[in-house]
């Protein structure tokens, strides 16, 4: 009997949550509670908030429903960290903190604020409408749910892993340049208008990416990777990024707006020299007007201090560059072959 | 506010679906839809399994009447059977549809639909998408309802039928940002608010939300409810959450095992063992529990479920999403450990109480999805009939209430009706002297629900279940909202999501003690056997005067006679 | 000795000059004997990828050859050099028809990509290979008195299915490589967030914003300068500093090194030796 109880004493531990206050009626600015409970083992920071809200603090506000992992109402974050509360084990968590036993939450970032741990959903709602986030079927009306379309294997692992997503905006919280413009379009839409272009059910594909190479679109991305690194239900999400500036390259041209330019030139450069050439890139990608205007007094400052990169003439091309060049167009003819492939099909 | 033709109340499957259905058929109708959640959160969001419909794409030699005799069957011969022709036949319809405008189903190698067995029916006919069906379902409609530009109202929280004489004038609905109650005239109104089985709380697999809201507001405005004692509960729910272990655990060979290290399921099915039938494995295991062979702990009774023979790569790689809950919400590593399970309420087959096309017995009020009880599951709902459920009778319901919206007058809401409802709220938040936590009672809601309304019922438990529901209400009026702020008042939000569940459990409570018999997920041990001459009939709950008034209505029947449900 | 391929990056021998130089001084001082792989040519930064991800792969698969024909891994001083060859290598490894495909173009060459060197930054080679115990015996001027904010980068740390090192919500390396050299850490929330780099000519304000962010931060915390593992974060919160903290108005400044230079200065190199006096804040 005594191995029974043993069995059943679950470990506890004293945890403190120190969570991001803020009520818009009486707050003029946020500040933070703390919370100290005992929790055992296998109890998630969901749970740890419902306790404290049922026996602490009802005023407490936070938003949860599946509580598991499904709906995408809690994302918060935990220790700095945007995620689901209701997945996150205290445990896990006590490992992370900055402060011993001291868990931090706060809302999601980027987000407009509307009270303790909640903010506004509806800008991201705003941009799944603004960048067509849903399939607008080719099946005529008359033939609506009398056929079926033919999906091969192959079409549906190009979304398959992008459908995962449940709207947590965990990664709009983390994302970089979110965080320094507002309007700029946002992973999780990115990723869901990646989903849209490449069914092969929908009908404006075009219309969407033109939309997204517009400004505080596609190209504004970063590279920071901080949004796929977050996503709670580990999903790609820059392969789908790249997926849709391969696919402006290729439907829209090289030409077609600046971030298009930027990333043409390092084909060039690369054929040319296999070296890039920096001096002339700010050129190439916005003009000289633009690059006069925005990068003359830093390029003053630049050549002062001789940090000018060298003028095309004086990049050395990389040792052995001739058939470098010849490799380089080689596998340029297999990728011509590739496309006339794919046209057939 | 401008006067709706239509008002849905609900963002789930059935509402959204209602929405495009509604304006498709009328595109010149003034719709809104509001939704507690926005609806993409919906529960809807949770269903893994699949949906069923006979497009015979796997087996060739399904269907339709194949679909239909199934669903009958598995309803106990409760269901009423025009209503299930209407539900199977329209099935690859609205699968396709669904198709057609973008939900991902995983495909079979021909590149159709791919369909898989299900648990009750003759044929692989659930068609899925991985695991994320009834996501991926959701997503779709929402992505549609973006694109069509239905009107939103998001985290608005549905408070009162604003009723005159014997039609409804709109609804009343609290928006949670700015805790404005507001009115919604509106000549129809259809509710989609989702289930009921929360009400069984932590023994329950549903999200926070499904305390029965839309069936509560029905139901104090005089609609009746119908079947309310037919509640489903699933044999394996983790034990501090009540969330789901799917059945792939025992598919995969997990064993079920007592606190005396047996294989109880050798005492119940000696063949099958752990892979009996759902109800059956509920049973034996509650059992074990109530004879003092289940482990305790605070978190309650339990018993074992055991991977740790299967090893750790057949873990890791066929059973990762369970191995994921596991650890998540129970901490428990199933390579090292078993997992400690129970039980758990996961459907309310019960509901508000309509015909074939939605409509309640109010004049411009209609019903679908799982909060409405048509009836097409009966005494028990088979696997993949809930999700086509609300995907057919959410369609029906939007094209019947915008058919027939311009029969009606314009609703209009007074002052004075919005200043009750506010009033109502405000007087919760500052009694004084003596009160009680809300979550003390929803805690112990559950408890007696679990315990005395749950999988084993009989006549002494259902009595002290209805005397602990009545004196939970009692207390419920001492509860005590303590914060006092406008904005996103989710402490208010929830202590009235437990007034609907008490105004609820009690229909349940009472149905379950009036049928004297057992059929489908309703088990008497006083009455242990199905007895159609008496009970071969749906039970209705219609309140007056503050009183649950029991009536019934008979089963509507059709191709198929009464047979013993046996597998 | 330890050996290794050097991997030349365009921006080292354009704007940052100075981050070859110094690890050309102390080198030796380390045990080290880095062997410049000249043949090399650009990654492709991180636009190659999409752009072509087959030339992508042949570009990067050659430059990993090279090293393996010397019998060497191959080592790197930028975030996203480092990021973008792992990536290659990653699906060069993952893909045997790509692996074929691009071998059959490289033979032109007489060179193979077999997947037997790896690729390393820099900051892994020192804090790894050659130990923090070695690293602190040589030092001879350490950085006492120094509070140092550790800005990692991205591409150091992300995608960690790719970089792997360090955990990329709690990266220590470059903390322990600063303490090794006698200086002091200080708590940085943006130790693993973004410069800005990538979008500087396509997204010009939000880029500088997001710099300004983590300069500011730093100003705040009263470090005394910032270092990076990236030539390309050390452009931008070196060469833009002054431009971000302008659009973000701050009246402020601080220097930023590459650890390059931090290694040189601690094994006692002047910071005119190591170029700098070439930075744009110092
Ligand atoms: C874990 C789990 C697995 C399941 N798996 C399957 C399966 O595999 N196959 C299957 O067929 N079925 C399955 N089901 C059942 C099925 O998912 C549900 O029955 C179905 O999704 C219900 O859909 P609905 O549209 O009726 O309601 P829901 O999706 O629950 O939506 C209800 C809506 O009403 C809104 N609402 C509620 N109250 C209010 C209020 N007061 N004010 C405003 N809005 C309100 C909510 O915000 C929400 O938008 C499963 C259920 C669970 C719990
Ligand atoms: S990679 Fe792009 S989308 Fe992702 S977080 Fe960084 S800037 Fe944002
Ligand atoms: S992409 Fe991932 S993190 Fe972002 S919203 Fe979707 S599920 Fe959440
Ligand atoms: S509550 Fe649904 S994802 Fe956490």
């Amino acid at each position: 009997m005594t191995e029974i109880i043993d069995q059943h004493q679950e470990g506890k531990r004293d945890v403190t949550f120190r969570v991001f206050r803020f009520n818009p009626q009486v707050d003029s600015k946020p500040y933070f509670d703390d919370y100290t409970i005992s929790a055992e083992r296998g109890i998630t920071v969901l749970r740890s908030l419902n306790y404290i809200k049922e026996h602490v603090d009802a005023t407490l506000s936070f938003r949860a429903f599946c509580q598991a992992g499904i709906c995408g109402s809690c994302g918060m974050r935990v220790n700095g960290i945007s995620k689901l509360a209701c997945t996150s084990q205290v445990w896990d968590e006590l490992d992370k903190c900055r402060e011993p036993g001291i868990i931090r939450v706060e809302p999601l970032r980027s987000l407009p604020m509307i009270k303790d741990l909640i903010v506004d959903m509806d800008p991201l709602v705003d941009k799944m409408t603004r960048y067509s986030n849903w399939i607008d079927s080719t099946m005529p009306l008359a033939d609506m749910g009398k056929k079926e379309f033919l999906i091969s294997e192959e079409e549906f692992q190009q979304y398959d892993k992008a459908t995962d997503c449940i709207l947590c905006a965990s990664c709009v919280s983390e994302c970089s340049i979110l965080r320094a413009n507002k309007e700029y379009v946002s992973p999780a839409v990115l990723l869901k208008s990646y989903r849209m272009n490449v069914d092969s059910r929908d009908g404006i594909h075009d219309l969407r990416l033109a939309e997204l190479v517009k400004d505080h679109g596609v190209w504004d991305c970063t590279h920071c990777y901080r949004c796929q690194e977050s996503c709670v239900k580990s999903i790609p999400i820059m392969e789908a990024i790249h997926a849709i500036r391969e696919d402006a390259l290729e439907s829209r041209g090289p030409r077609d707006t600046s971030g298009a330019k930027h990333a043409e030139a390092f084909m060039e450069d690369i054929e040319k020299k296999g070296k890039l050439v920096e001096a002339t890139l700010p050129i190439r990608t916005n003009g000289v007007v633009w690059t006069l205007r925005n990068l003359l007094p830093m390029a003053m400052k630049m050549i002062v201090k001789r940090r000018t990169p060298p003028p095309p003439p004086l990049v050395k091309s990389a040792k052995g560059i001739k058939i470098f060049r010849a490799m380089f167009r080689e596998m340029t003819e297999h990728v011509k072959q590739d496309h006339l492939k794919s046209h057939k099909k | 506010m401008k006067p709706f033709d239509i008002v849905i109340v609900g963002g789930g499957g059935a509402g959204l679906y209602a929405a495009m259905e509604a304006m498709k058929t009328n595109p010149a109708l003034n719709i809104a839809v509001l939704s507690k959640v926005y609806p993409n959160r919906s529960h809807t969001s949770a269903a893994q399994g699949g949906a069923n419909a006979a497009l015979a794409n796997k087996a060739k030699d399904d269907s339709v009447e194949m679909h239909i005799f199934d669903t009958i069957k598995g309803s106990d011969y409760l269901a009423d059977q025009d209503a299930v022709d209407v539900l199977c036949s329209e099935a690859p319809k609205i699968i396709r549809e669904l198709e057609n405008i973008g939900t991902p189903w995983s495909r079979m190698e021909d590149n159709t639909i791919a369909q898989r067995p299900f648990g009750g029916a003759g044929r692989p006919r659930c068609c899925y998408c991985a695991d994320k069906t009834g996501h991926t379902i959701l997503q779709t409609l929402y992505e549609q309802c973006l694109r069509k530009g239905v009107l939103f109202f998001n985290e608005y929280f549905a408070l009162n039928l604003s009723v005159h004489g014997s039609r409804s004038r709109g609804l009343i609905a609290m928006n949670m940002k700015t805790g404005k109650v507001e009115a919604f005239p509106a000549k129809t109104v259809i509710f989609a608010t989702g289930g009921y089985a929360k009400m069984y709380w932590n023994r329950s697999s549903n999200a926070a939300g499904n305390t029965g809201d839309g069936q509560a507001i029905a139901y104090r405005a005089g609609i009746p409810m119908k079947d309310m004692e037919f509640v489903q509960f699933h044999p394996t729910g983790l034990r501090k959450s009540g969330l789901l272990v799917t059945e792939g655990a025992r598919g995969e060979g997990g064993y079920l095992i007592n606190k005396d290290g047996e294989r109880f399921m050798a005492r119940y099915a000696k063949e099958k063992m752990e892979l009996g039938p759902r109800d059956l494995v509920s049973r034996s295991i509650e059992t074990e529990i109530l004879e003092g062979r289940g482990f305790d702990s605070p978190a309650g009774k339990y018993i074992h479920l055991d991977l740790r023979h299967l090893g750790a790569d057949l873990i890791k790689s066929r059973l990762p999403q369970i191995r994921e809950m596991s650890l998540n919400f129970e901490g428990v590593d199933p390579i090292e450990e078993p997992i400690p399970i129970r039980p758990t309420a996961h459907y309310s087959m019960g509901g508000i109480d309509t015909d074939n096309f939605g409509r309640t017995v109010m004049d411009g009020v209609y019903a679908a999805g799982e909060c409405a009880c048509v009836s097409v599951h009966g005494a028990n709902r088979l696997g993949g009939n809930s999700l086509l459920d609300i995907l057919v009778f959410g369609r029906i319901a939007g094209h019947t209430a915008a058919e027939e919206a311009g029969k009606f007058e314009p609703g209009s809401i007074s002052e004075e009706e919005l200043r009750e409802s506010v009033e109502e709220i405000r007087t919760r938040m500052q009694p004084s002297g003596h009160y009680e936590r809300y979550g003390a009672l929803r805690e112990e809601l559950g408890q007696t629900l679990a315990l005395n309304v749950g999988i084993f019922r009989e006549s002494s438990l259902l009595h002290k279940g209805i005397q602990d529901i009545a004196e939970l209400k009692e207390r419920f009026k001492k509860v005590r909202v303590f914060d006092s702020s406008d904005v996103f008042n989710t402490n208010l939000q929830q202590v009235l999501e437990l007034k609907n569940m008490l105004d609820l459990a009690e229909t349940v409570a009472v149905g379950a003690l009036a049928r004297e018999e057992s059929r489908g997920s309703h088990t008497r041990i006083d009455f242990p056997v199905r007895d159609d001459e008496k009970w071969h009939k749906h039970t209705l709950a219609t309140l007056v005067d503050g009183k649950a008034i029991p009536g019934e209505k008979p089963v509507t029947m059709g191709r198929y006679e009464l047979q013993e449900r046996t597998y | 000795m330890k050996r290794y391929a050097y991997y030349m990056s365009c921006i080292n021998e354009s704007m940052t000059k100075e981050v070859d130089r110094s690890i050309d001084f102390w080198q030796k001082d380390l045990g080290l004997e880095f062997v410049k792989l000249h043949e090399g040519t650009c990654c492709g930064g991180s636009n190659l990828d999409y752009v072509s991800p087959k030339h992508f792969a042949l570009v990067n698969a050659r430059n990993i050859a090279l090293a393996e024909k010397m019998g060497l891994d191959l080592v790197v001083s930028c975030n996203t050099c480092l990021m973008t060859i792992r990536t290659a290598k990653k699906k060069l490894d993952e893909t045997p028809a790509l692996k074929k495909e691009v071998n059959d173009i490289l033979k032109k060459e007489g060179l193979e990509y077999r997947g037997t060197s790896e690729v390393r930054h820099l900051l892994w080679v020192l804090v790894d290979d050659v130990g923090l115990d070695t690293i602190k015996a040589k030092v001879t001027v350490p950085l006492k008195n120094y509070r140092i904010a550790p800005f990692y980068g991205c591409h150091i740390l992300r995608p960690s299915t790719v970089l792997g090192r360090d955990n990329p919500l709690a990266p220590s390396s470059l903390d322990q490589l600063i303490e090794a050299l006698g200086g002091q850490t200080i708590p940085f929330e943006h130790k693993n967030r973004c410069c800005g780099f990538h979008t500087l000519l396509v997204a010009e304000e939000e880029s500088l914003n997001v710099a300004a962010e983590a300069l500011e931060e730093a100003i705040n915390s009263k470090a005394d300068f910032i270092v990076t593992p990236c030539p390309l974060c050390h452009t931008v919160l070196d060469g833009y500093q002054s431009k971000a903290l302008k659009q973000a108005h701050i009246d402020s400044s601080i220097p930023v090194f590459h650890i390059s230079e931090m290694v040189g200065l601690a094994l006692g190199y002047t910071a005119k030796q190591l170029g700098i006096k070439r930075h744009i804040v110092c």
